[in-house]
């Protein structure tokens, strides 16, 4: 422990320099702008700069590249809030509370709240890799895909409460969001399928374009049928901002979905989405105003961006502790490790301590400086909501058809987006939410490939005869059942 | 007076346009002119995203060869079905050698399950520059970890063992079944969607054995190298005995390769060229050091050798493939056909027009709403029993096959949707979420079509400042400097941001591609 303190000053210490200072402020503002372009994800932003830091010290390089990993993490919801467009899959839930108070004319609210609930859940989930992250890396690896099968469930049994009055509906678009998943070559057989031989669904649908089409473009389209676009988002007048109190009335949900996101993190694969997804469903459920939530709840924002950013700090434990990649961008950190010439996992704590503690004080330094850029940044992209919608509608059409183009530089991907646009605009027209088809999108492939792979280890029986997954079934059972029984009641 | 003017102006505009034909005249005889390979930048295609192994040997074969060869190297990102789509964009440019094809063995078992040999004869294999021999990995604390023990176990209780590692169908697995043969033992292989997750599972206990590359073990005491498939123990890994010291010949060339290609038909000259820059950086020190203390071998192997390779190497995976389901036989059965043919595709298509005009006769029609969500409940019915049908012509395996989930899926969605089929006649009354001027939405729609469609011939900046101008001036926005210098600004923004530092590679569309 008196180690661990020692290794901690000493990385802040370095930290606190000119050079890593600059370094991180430079990681978050290339962070926040990947993070808030839609089509630009936190892994991309990562991956991009991986040439760039070849010259550098391994420290610095590695600092670079996890402040940028935080900054997307957070400038996923920027968009998200102000114009419907999450950046970042993650960001979707913050979509279901941020957008309507743009709406309502308040953005400054929802973006306030999102980067103080970023921050704070940023933190919690630093500290808790720095102190815990042996005995949470154990815990991990005893994780049997029949437990991940079990989350991926758990996951989707939130359908339930976000449909609401239409869970037939939201059922149906999780569904969906399943079964399109399932379009490519299988992960477990390799076999090919529902591709009609055509070589650019051998991946399936690619998660951002989907996600741009569903929310930013239907969104448009049916204000488009509206017909009434000759107003502003929000008027140009004095913005509202979250006061101390407001922060302090949300104290429970932060750091609730903090710890939530931190242990979700920390399974490799499951990550931030599933992690937001969760805490939005559980901060709704023990919320006094149940009914506020997907209407402007500052609650619903904080649970979303409280649980998305505190799984940045569960998703490096794998990473440190084990050398194992919890999330495409901690695979891509690997790699920057490789480049230079060291080798990720345990024996790095004891041969580089200074790499590793200058790492994770550059996390807390991190966090701190997204706070300051952010609360100053908020003033500007707010003004993203007084653009006249005649100005806006045609250039949110030409940020997603660049960003559904730059996931994977395939022109496929773009028709995909608008498909997936009007598509989206017509369930919406008949009152299908569509969260639940990113929902499915997103967790399909841990379902269908932990479902295969736990009973090719251990047979049909092995859901129940484990106690940890029967435990997670039975959670997941109670969580599916309860909104449906108060549905019901209302009727 | 007028008159004079007109005409001058005339003549003025006839000159300008006699002028920009000529300076075009110059600029299309001008590519044809240029001097030795090469005189643009290279780049260099990488199948998979950035940081895994195959784009860091890009990026340091590109920073080592600008030191030999004045010329800018690009590494492209182009990830997606295991190369295909890199392969793609290889195969579908000019065979001028201005795309090289960074690749590796595992291509090959992709190229074969996908494409048969069409895809491995598209591309001449230029040269391969390194190789790794495949290892078993276990786990160095449980009672199985020696690999005697492990083999002595799996003839006892066989197909019990649990083998972890990536992906099925690809090199790692091909390659323990390999050595399944050669043993005459039976175990399971349970794919993983990375090589780390595999790992993951190895140290959770989880499974017996992990096939990969040694470089894998490094980093955490708890892995143990059990075997390696060289012919001599390695120099990084002194400790772990061959294949062939244990006892066991015929494994000793179990080889992860990984090289560069160009496309079949690039003149010889600039083959030439490549060869000889391939030599200076396989000797070059850095590239040396660089590789060897992960213990990867270098190699220089040129064409006609690594094209012997990469055909061998195709034939063992295609037995391997074949035998174990993932490369599928002619469909049994008249449902199985049906599903099978290309015929499928078309009905499928057919379909799906029927549905879209069906639902653009919606907005038509006076009962818009019940029917609009008819329509919807029709097209989620439809998807699910085209995916069904279609579901019939995959291979059954003896655990859960590669259907099994995706019925799972549509025997959800089926029920579900009849109920609200139900409840939507039950229920007339219920408002749909429209407004009133769906024409601007068809008319939107419409022009991004046109924009999709004029971007792949004017390029993506064009096409992109008519849309945004045109957009902005269809939904009411007259103030035509500033229509000017928002459409220009975004293009500005686009080109700096996305094309210059970003490398996203945008259209520059067919007609300026084929000027210069």
């Amino acid at each position: 422990m008196v180690d661990l303190f020692g290794n901690l000053v000493d990385g802040l210490t370095f930290v606190m320099g000119v050079i890593p200072i600059l370094t991180i402020t430079l990681g978050v503002i290339m962070g926040i702008v990947a993070g808030a372009t839609p089509g630009l994800s936190p892994s991309m932003g990562v991956a991009l700069l991986v040439p760039f830091t070849y010259a550098m010290s391994p420290t610095l390089a590695l600092i670079l590249l996890v402040a940028i990993y935080i900054a997307a993490n957070y400038g996923g919801s920027i968009t998200a809030v102000t114009i419907n467009a999450p950046g970042t899959p993650s960001s979707v839930v913050t979509a279901f509370d941020g957008y309507p108070l743009t709406k309502k004319g308040k953005p400054g609210l929802a973006l306030g709240v999102s980067l103080v609930a970023s921050t704070v859940g940023g933190i919690i989930g630093t500290l808790i890799l720095i102190f815990f992250s042996g005995p949470l890396a154990k815990f991990a690896l005893k994780f049997h895909p029949a437990e991940y099968f079990a989350l991926a469930i758990f996951g989707l049994t939130t359908v339930a409460s976000l449909g609401g009055k239409n869970w037939n509906k939201a059922f149906i678009a999780a569904m969906f969001g399943l079964l399109l998943n399932t379009v490519g070559i299988d992960p477990i057989s390799g076999v090919s399928r529902f591709t009609f031989g055509l070589s650019f669904l051998y991946d399936g649908f690619a998660l951002i374009p989907a996600l741009i089409g569903l929310f930013a473009l239907s969104e448009i389209f049916k204000q488009l049928e509206g017909g009434d676009f000759s107003t502003q988002a929000a008027s140009t007048e004095k913005q509202e901002w979250p006061t101390a109190s407001t922060y302090w009335k949300l104290k429970n949900t932060i750091m609730r979905s903090s710890f939530m996101g931190t242990i979700i993190g920390i399974f490799p694969g499951a990550g931030a989405t599933i992690a937001a997804f969760i805490s939005y469903d559980v901060a709704k459920r023990v919320s006094k105003h149940p009914e506020d939530f997907g209407k402007g709840s500052l609650e619903g924002v904080a649970a979303a961006e409280g649980a998305n950013s505190s799984s940045v700090g569960g998703a490096l434990i794998p990473l440190l502790t084990l050398g194992i990649p919890g999330s495409a961008s901690t695979a891509v950190l690997i790699g920057a490790l490789m480049i230079h010439d060291l080798t990720p996992g345990p024996q790095l704590f004891l041969s580089n301590p200074d790499i590793i503690y200058g790492l994770l004080a550059s996390l807390l330094i991190a966090n701190i400086i997204l706070l300051v850029l952010g609360f100053f940044g908020a003033r500007l992209w707010i003004k993203v909501t007084t653009i006249p919608k005649t100005v806006l509608f045609p250039l949110i059409f030409a940020v997603s058809i660049i960003g559904s183009f730059a996931v994977r530089n395939s022109f496929f991907d773009v028709a995909a987006c608008l498909a997936f646009g009007i598509f989206g605009w017509l369930l919406r027209r008949y009152n299908y939410p569509v969260a639940p088809i990113i929902l499915g999108m997103v967790l399909g492939n841990i379902a269908e490939t932990n479902f295969i792979r736990a009973i090719m280890m251990g047979g049909w029986t092995v859901f129940f005869t484990r106690p940890l997954s029967l435990g997670m079934l039975v959670v997941a059972a109670a969580s599916f059942a309860v909104p449906l029984i108060q549905a019901r009641k209302q009727q | 007076m007028a008159k004079i003017f007109a005409e001058k102006r005339v003549k003025i505009t006839l000159k300008g346009i006699g002028l920009i034909l000529i300076l075009l005249g110059i600029l299309a005889i001008v590519p044809s002119a240029h001097g030795a390979f090469p005189d643009k930048p290279i780049k260099i295609v990488v199948y998979t995203g950035p940081g895994g192994l195959i784009d860091i040997s890009a990026r340091k074969f590109a920073g080592i060869a600008s030191k030999y060869v004045d010329v800018n190297f690009v590494v492209e990102n182009k990830p997606g079905a295991g190369g295909i789509v890199a392969l793609k964009k290889v195969i579908q440019a000019p065979a001028d050698g201005y795309n090289l094809y960074a690749c590796t063995k595992s291509n090959i078992a992709k190229f074969v399950q996908v494409g048969g040999s069409d895809y491995i004869d598209a591309l001449s294999w230029t040269a391969m520059l390194m190789a790794d021999p495949e290892c078993i990995i276990t786990h160095g604390t449980q009672d199985l970890h020696q690999w005697p023990d492990i083999v002595a176990n799996a003839l006892q209780n066989p197909g019990e063992q649990n083998w972890v590692g990536p992906a099925a169908g690809g090199l790692d697995h091909v390659t323990a079944l390999k050595i399944w043969d050669a043993y005459g033992m039976e175990a399971k292989w349970i794919p993983f969607k990375s090589g780390g997750k595999a790992l993951a599972a190895l140290l959770g206990e989880q499974g017996v054995a992990y096939v990969g590359n040694p470089r894998d073990a490094l980093g955490n005491g708890d892995l143990y190298i059990a075997a390696v498939s060289s012919a001599e123990r390695l120099p990084a890994f002194p400790d772990v005995p061959t294949f062939t010291e244990l006892g066991m010949s015929g494994l000793e060339n179990e080889y992860m390769w990984r090289g560069f290609a160009l496309k079949k038909g690039t003149p010889p000259e600039v083959v030439k060229w490549y060869d000889a820059l391939f030599k200076q950086v396989t000797a070059d020190p850095d590239w040396i050091s660089f590789w060897s203390k992960g213990g990867i071998d270098i190699k220089y192997v040129a064409e006609e050798a690594f094209t012997a390779q990469v055909y061998e190497d195709a034939k063992v995976f295609e037995y391997y493939l074949r035998k174990s389901n993932i490369i599928q036989d002619e469909a049994v059965g008249f449902l199985a056909k049906i599903a099978s043919g290309s015929s499928f595709s078309i009905l499928s298509l057919i379909l799906v027009m029927i549905w879209l005009s069906a639902s653009y006769g919606v907005f038509k029609s006076s009962h818009k709403a019940i029917v609009g969500r008819v329509m919807i409940i029709g097209f989620f019915l439809l998807v699910s029993i085209l995916f069904l049908v279609q579901s019939l012509n995959f291979p059954s395996s003896s655990d859960v096959g590669p259907a099994a989930v995706p019925r799972l899926w549509i025997f959800a969605l089926i029920p579900l949707n009849l109920l609200l089929l139900y409840r939507t006649f039950r229920n007339e009354a219920e408002v749909s979420d429209s407004g009133p001027r769906v024409d601007i939405v068809f008319n939107f729609i419409g022009f991004l079509v046109v924009y999709l469609i004029l971007m792949q011939v004017l390029g993506y900046f064009l096409s992109t400042f008519g849309f945004v101008a045109v957009g902005l001036y269809y939904l009411g926005y007259r103030k035509w400097k500033n229509i000017l210098i928002i459409s220009g600004s975004w293009i500005l923004f686009s080109y700096i941001i996305f094309y210059k530092t970003l490398y996203v590679p945008l259209p520059l569309g067919s007609i300026f591609e084929s000027l210069f």
